[in-house]
């Protein structure tokens, strides 16, 4: 028996959540963008409740985490874990059923929310009959996963790729911080309470949401890199030590940072000060990460010049890297008495997320849709204008909100030569309508950026059979 | 008593269940990662770690 020959693999379910994930991009930056344009110019609240800013940018948060994010995340788990361990999915009826029950969720998530059905929990908004079905279609995406592995080939493939390990951390941590934060006491079909009460319910809310941050949008990210990093650069990761380090350090700490959300409130001084210590410590990992990405091209950097889709994932580690020393900067106490609760962190937010996480996601859903339908991209010209509309929007995006978020700042703190504030709140909300202007614009070319990946991704779908034909007739 | 002997003295008659329950976590976890390290970064472990980066290139 050849016990090399490759089997064939279960890609449906992948070209599904494939392509809905780049249609979710498309909604979610649709909705940022739109909502960006309200903080610019109130009147594009029309007045509608359901389109307001309140429900509007907790639609556009939930669909570019859970639906863009989330559709990325399984249609790249789904796609390695086959890959790196020489077999077939465990059930591809079980994927197919998440898939579909899984977009059915994001639907009445995002319908909810704009109905303004709430639990008013960051990141974790959905009422309890969708957070339960969430929750459980999360666990057969885990299950099928874990046993997919589990069947593998134990002699041909007895090691288990670090992709797999990152994608797996994330599974396990959602799971359980999902849940937990999730725990509340239904009164109705669409009105709950958490359990949790006061400070406690504060620290477990951030406990989740940091954790949406470390889990869901790196741990699992950070798989995606391992895998499509090597592979479109067609070299070995750096160093493959070093990914293990990164993987434990990530698992062993990440958890520990929430408290750093609520710096100067009822929770006690001391757990703020061990989330900003953890915080910075979590630099060391997130570098030495980032530069193993980016170590895979050494020797090879003029690769950069013509692989466009190289250029989405070596930028996207680059933001990780920005992105990861400035939260831990944000954490500590001094930084953080003037940052938080301003537009800064909206900013940071968005260098991780448009610059890293979306980037890195766009470079992998590039190249999963030339082997998925085994053709080149319609449009390499395409995807180089989308790196360009992708990088000068965000930087766009994060530049204003770092002038805007730290004049809010010092204008919040400014006393004047008899002690009272100097500025009103609302002289501060004037002062920002320049860079909210900036920010809308930023946003507005990260959203052409998407829809000229949509329309490329479109094209190559479309005329993949096409150009298969024409290539078997030329080499006839 | 001198000022660093206030800041690391604890009053463990007063520690509850989950205090106790919170120390243990975070001193195995240390352990945890103590050993985790020690076992990724001994250079006997070296070859076989990075043989592994080798595979994913042709598996498709």
């Amino acid at each position: 028996m050849d016990t090399t020959a490759k089997p064939q693999y279960d890609d449906g379910v992948v070209k599904y959540l494939t392509v809905g994930a780049v249609v979710f991009l498309v909604l979610g930056t649709f909705f940022g963008t739109f909502a960006a344009s309200q903080l610019a110019w109130p009147a594009l609240n029309f007045d509608i409740a359901e389109i307001t800013f309140a429900r509007l940018r907790v639609i556009h948060t939930n669909t570019v985490i859970f639906a863009f994010g989330g559709m990325t995340l399984m249609a790249t788990a789904f796609y390695t874990v086959q890959r790196t361990n020489g077999v077939k999915l465990w059930s591809n009826g079980l994927a197919w059923w998440t898939a579909i029950l899984f977009t059915i969720g994001l639907l009445a998530t995002v319908t909810t929310i704009g109905l303004g059905m709430t639990t008013g929990k960051e990141y974790h908004e959905q009422e309890w009959p969708i957070a339960i079905a969430i929750a459980l279609v999360w666990t057969l995406y885990t299950f099928n996963f874990i046993l997919t592995i589990a069947s593998r080939n134990k002699e041909t493939h007895s090691h288990v790729y670090v992709s797999n390990w990152f994608f797996l951390g994330m599974m396990i941590a959602i799971t359980y911080l999902y849940v937990i934060n999730g725990l509340a006491i239904p009164v109705s079909l669409f009105q709950s309470y958490t359990l949790f009460g006061g400070v406690q319910g504060a620290m477990i809310q951030w406990w989740w949401g940091h954790n949406a941050v470390g889990f869901f949008l790196t741990a699992g990210f950070l798989a995606i890199m391992y895998y499509f990093v090597p592979k479109q650069a067609q070299r070995p990761i750096y160093s493959y030590r070093l990914s293990v380090i990164h993987f434990w350090a990530l698992m062993f700490g990440y958890v520990w940072l929430g408290a750093h959300h609520l710096q100067y409130t009822a929770l006690p001084d001391w757990t703020g000060s061990l989330g900003a210590v953890i915080s910075l410590a979590m630099i060391i990992p997130s570098w030495g990460g980032a530069l193993n990405g980016m170590l895979t091209l050494s020797g090879a950097w003029d690769r950069l010049r013509t692989d466009y889709i190289l250029r989405f994932l070596i930028m996207s580690l680059a933001f990780y890297a920005m992105s990861t020393f400035e939260g831990p900067v944000m954490a500590a106490k001094s930084v953080n008495a003037l940052s938080h609760y301003t537009d800064w962190t909206i900013g940071h937010v968005h260098s991780g997320a448009l610059g890293w996480v979306a980037m890195v996601s766009i470079g992998a859903i590039y190249h999963m849709v030339m082997k998925l339908w085994k053709t080149e991209m319609y449009s390499m010209q395409l995807i180089n204008i989308h790196f360009w509309l992708a990088t000068i929007g965000t930087v766009f995006y994060i530049v204003a909100m770092w002038v805007s978020g730290i004049m809010q700042g010092l204008m919040w703190r400014a006393y004047d030569e008899y002690g009272t504030l100097a500025y009103t709140f609302a002289e501060s909300v004037a002062a920002m309508h320049p860079y909210y202007v900036m920010r809308a614009f930023g946003g507005f070319i990260f959203f052409l950026g998407a829809v000229v990946m949509l329309y490329n991704i479109v094209m190559t779908i479309r005329t993949a059979g096409a150009r298969s034909a024409n290539k078997v007739e030329s080499l006839a | 008593m001198s000022t660093l002997e206030q800041y690391l003295s604890t009053d463990w008659a007063s520690m509850t269940t989950h205090d106790w329950a919170g120390l243990i976590v975070t001193v195995l976890v240390f352990f945890g990662m103590l050993i985790t390290f020690a076992l990724a970064l001994r250079p006997s472990k070296r070859k076989e770690l990075e043989e592994q980066k080798y595979k994913i290139l042709n598996d498709d």
